[in-house]
């Protein structure tokens, strides 16, 4: 179902919206990776500062199987975009361990990704969180471009 | 306690549904929006900050109690240098995988197996990021602890190599 996403000027209000929900009903900053952390945090046995984002997390998941099923599914099984389609999949696997491991780390030493610092961040007006966005923004696009350079324009 | 729950199920029912339903969660989406071929994640973003930032303000201004925390304290975050290292090092990841925390938990909410790939290395960084923060910290203990011992007994504890 391709062709049928949601429009932007509908998504980007809608998104908006989840991030003032969770602060006028419960006080709370919303954002992703905080959650990923109170996974490692309760696997290690240590105890959770926020185990509320656990629940965010879960629902998460269940909310973008339901979109699935009306819009199509991102990258079902084996199949990831036409990144899928130029990298084999003894390749594309450790690629993606690696650049998982940087959005990891990234995201801790910068206090958050792009939902805590650039969606929600930003809506606090905190300078800092604008100062994460900004920074992975630019290295992003650059990133992509080095790629492609490399690449001799495949990637 | 089950009401708080409830909220954090709701808006992460519809965030996720979101991630998806916009297209944020497909790697092709991202990769043209870092080639500028696509602007529309840009938008998506750039109005759903337009849309909180003000509204947020606006809560704040008028003092709002939260039905469930109390009043409204909205997160205020200084600038540190480590926004900036860990921007470009989250900026890396996000420009190979197409991915990030959430459009990759989208994606196996949507029966990605690769974002799972994604997710073990995130797990991995996140733990990693851990270890080195405590390194650091046992670090920082240890040497508080021989600035102590030397200006406290400065005759009695020779510096050890």
């Amino acid at each position: 179902m391709v062709g049928s996403l949601m429009p932007w000027w509908l998504a980007g209000p809608l998104f908006g919206l989840t991030v003032v929900s969770l602060y006028a009903l419960a006080n709370k900053h919303l954002g992703v990776s905080g959650g990923y952390r109170q996974l490692v945090l309760l696997a290690r046995g240590r105890p959770m500062p926020e185990p509320w984002r656990l629940w965010f997390l879960g629902s998460l998941l269940a909310g973008a199987a339901v979109a699935a099923v009306v819009f199509g599914s991102p990258q079902l099984g084996l199949s990831y975009g036409v990144l899928g389609h130029k990298l084999n999949l003894g390749a594309l696997v450790p690629l993606l361990v690696l650049g998982g491991a940087a959005i990891g780390y990234g995201a801790c030493w910068a206090r958050g990704c792009t939902s805590g610092n650039g969606l929600t961040g930003c809506s606090t007006r905190s300078p800092g969180s604008f100062l994460a966005t900004t920074t992975f923004f630019a290295v992003a696009v650059g990133t992509t471009g080095l790629i492609r350079l490399l690449s001799g324009g495949a990637l | 306690m089950l009401r708080r729950n409830a909220v954090y199920l709701l808006v992460g029912l519809c965030f996720g549904f979101l991630l998806t339903a916009s297209g944020l969660s497909r790697y092709d989406v991202i990769h043209r929006m870092l080639r500028f071929e696509d602007w529309d994640p840009y938008l998506i973003m750039a109005l759903s900050v337009a849309t909180a930032l003000p509204l947020l303000w606006l809560l704040q201004r008028i003092g709002w109690v939260t039905p469930l925390g109390g009043r409204l304290s909205l997160a205020y975050r200084g600038t540190e240098r480590r926004q900036v290292y860990g921007g470009a090092v989250f900026g890396v990841g996000w420009a190979i995988t197409g991915a990030c925390p959430g459009t990759v938990s989208a994606m196996i909410g949507g029966g990605s197996v690769l974002g799972l790939a994604v997710l073990c290395g995130i797990i991995l960084g996140i733990r990693a990021f851990e270890a080195t923060e405590e390194t650091q910290a046992e670090r920082a203990a240890a040497a508080a602890q021989r600035g102590a011992a030397l200006s406290s007994a400065p005759a009695l504890s020779p510096r050890r190599r």
